[in-house]
């Protein structure tokens, strides 16, 4: 659950004098959108995108000749002009949940992560949370299928579940318990490993659990 | 008086003898007991006609499947391993041989229709099921991919170089796609319910092939609870103008049944009706695009009173075309 596994490290960094040039060169060379800027000690001192860059760029409203010598002062122009000082980071002991949050609050597409010293480790993207979590759910794992059960509220439901699942030998991996949420009930969410659905309703059904899927709910009437 | 249709069941006595290990599994013998009494008691609309197949030659499995792959499987299944790869993937002694019966079972088809010319109506009666079965993975019950290997074999064989795939097994054909996704001559087309809630978790709609191949995959995926009508407006929609612009010389089906309403191997709620209209429309394109030129080989199907019913109607389905 840390970042730490799914940031990308080292992450490449340029310093506030480097040329925007320079810059977007490393980003079409290297596929990325995000360099974290660093003073000589490699602390972080502010970021700079895609986005500031496009922004930068000569519009098509331009003539030639003026685009030419926007160009030409664009090139000359360092990352300090157009950087984003007060940048969000992370520290390596922050978890997925830590940086979804302040990727929510802070609508960056990716965060820094610094050490005690405010130094650059690495680097990790909205892209980075989104296979980390992928990974974590076993999505997109071949021959698996998501099941839906009626959370029935009593204090050991999740232990009767799982036991059940294990006892009948059903691998599974993701287990979400949602809560109510917008006016549903509550549904316990499990991704079982096996072909064998019509084993994983009779090992539910037999444990007194009902299944649920959108537009239908499994009567499980048939022996 | 005797019916004027026939149709040709292919199917084989040793299929019934692949172990599944008894306990909970679905895929048992009895699912073609109840096929085999399904077809016997049509005798008002059909004349059957029962042939087995021989097993497939092990240059047609190639053509789908990795040597080493073929070479693990026998040696799993002669060394006494229940399983191979999964605990879903049950096998016993007999088990590779019957896996070659059972691909051999679409080529057995293809060589009689072949032969006539007018194809007649035909259904292949195999176990193991094979569409979930990748070059070198088993998987879903399924060890070698039947149906693809019947495809490259009517290629190969017959020169039918463009093949069409329909697949209404209620579980996307991951194995059958994979085998074909970059080859623009093959195309697959299934209906199926949505990758979201149904094993094997493959087939959304945005996977439409790679490469050469792109545009010769077709996927529609159902959500749970949908039914006849959904699969029939999926065929006036989609299949249909699919197959015309593809313009196939050869229609192989992979035919599951375990999207009907009382099978809980999947959320769709297909009719026994929907299997007797799916015969009756697939039969009506084949001779429409090639010359009624059509396999269709068993894939799944569970339950086993829908099973039996649900053929029965498929199968009478395919002779219902004069």
């Amino acid at each position: 659950m840390f970042i730490a596994t799914f940031m990308t490290t080292p992450a490449r960094t340029v310093s506030p004098d480097t040329l925007l040039s320079e810059a977007r060169e490393l980003m079409t060379t290297g596929k990325f959108r995000h360099l974290p800027v660093v003073d000589e000690e490699r602390r972080l001192v502010g970021i700079i995108t895609d986005r500031d860059l496009r922004s930068a760029m000569p519009t098509g409203m331009l003539t030639e000749a003026e685009k030419g010598a926007y160009l030409q002062r664009f090139a000359a122009t360092t990352v300090r002009t157009i950087m984003t000082e007060a940048v969000a980071n992370l520290t390596a002991e922050a978890t997925l949940d830590d940086a979804l949050l302040l990727f929510d609050r802070t609508r960056v597409g990716a965060l820094p992560v610094v050490d005690g010293e405010h130094k650059v480790i690495g680097i990790i993207s909205v892209r980075d949370l989104l296979t980390a979590y992928r990974q974590l759910f076993g999505l997109g794992v071949k021959g698996s299928t998501l099941i839906g059960v009626v959370d029935q509220g009593d204090p050991t439901v999740l232990t009767r579940l799982t036991g059940a699942l294990e006892a009948g030998q059903i691998p599974f991996t993701r287990l979400i318990r949602t809560g109510e949420l917008g006016g549903h009930g509550s549904v316990i969410y499990v991704r079982v490993h096996t072909h064998n659905l019509n084993g994983v309703h009779n090992i539910l059904a037999g444990a007194g659990f009902k299944t649920v899927a959108p537009g239908i709910e499994r009567s499980n009437d048939h022996a | 008086m005797s019916p004027a249709a026939t149709l040709n069941h292919i199917t084989h006595a040793r299929y019934l003898r692949h172990d599944t290990g008894g306990g909970h599994h679905p895929e048992v013998p009895a699912r073609l007991a109840v096929i085999c009494q399904a077809l016997g008691g049509q005798a008002e609309l059909f004349n059957l006609i029962t042939s087995e197949p021989q097993p497939a030659e092990r240059q047609w499995l190639l053509k789908v499947h990795s040597e080493n792959y073929l070479l693990r499987f026998e040696e799993a299944a002669l060394s006494g391993h229940s399983f191979l790869g999964h605990h879903d993937n049950q096998l016993g002694y007999e088990t590779y041989e019957i896996a070659l019966l059972a691909a051999g079972g679409g080529l057995a088809g293809i060589d009689l229709v072949e032969a006539a010319t007018l194809p007649p109506p035909l259904f292949c009666s195999v176990r193991p099921p094979g569409h979930h079965a990748e070059a070198s993975l088993p998987l879903g019950f399924c060890f070698l991919n039947n149906v693809a290997v019947a495809a490259r074999y009517w290629q190969k064989k017959y020169h039918r170089r463009r093949v069409a795939i329909i697949d209404f097994d209620a579980h996307h054909g991951n194995g059958i796609q994979a085998a074909f996704e970059e080859d623009s001559e093959v195309l697959y087309i299934s209906l199926h319910e949505h990758p979201t809630f149904s094993f094997p978790g493959t087939g959304y709609a945005d996977e439409i092939g790679i490469g050469p191949g792109r545009g010769a995959t077709l996927n529609i995926p159902l959500l749970p609870g949908k039914g006849d009508a959904e699969v029939k407006a999926a065929f006036a929609n989609q299949i249909e103008p699919a197959l015309a612009r593809f313009a196939p010389e050869a229609v192989l089906v992979a035919a599951g049944f375990d999207g009907h309403r009382l099978d809980d191997m999947s959320g769709l709620a297909y009719s026994s009706e929907l299997y007797g209209w799916l015969g009756g429309q697939l039969t009506s394109l084949a001779r429409r695009h090639c010359g009624g030129r059509l396999v269709s080989i068993l894939e799944g199907g569970y339950h086993l009173e829908s099973l039996g019913e649900s053929v029965g109607q498929y199968c009478a389905g395919l002779v219902s075309m004069p």
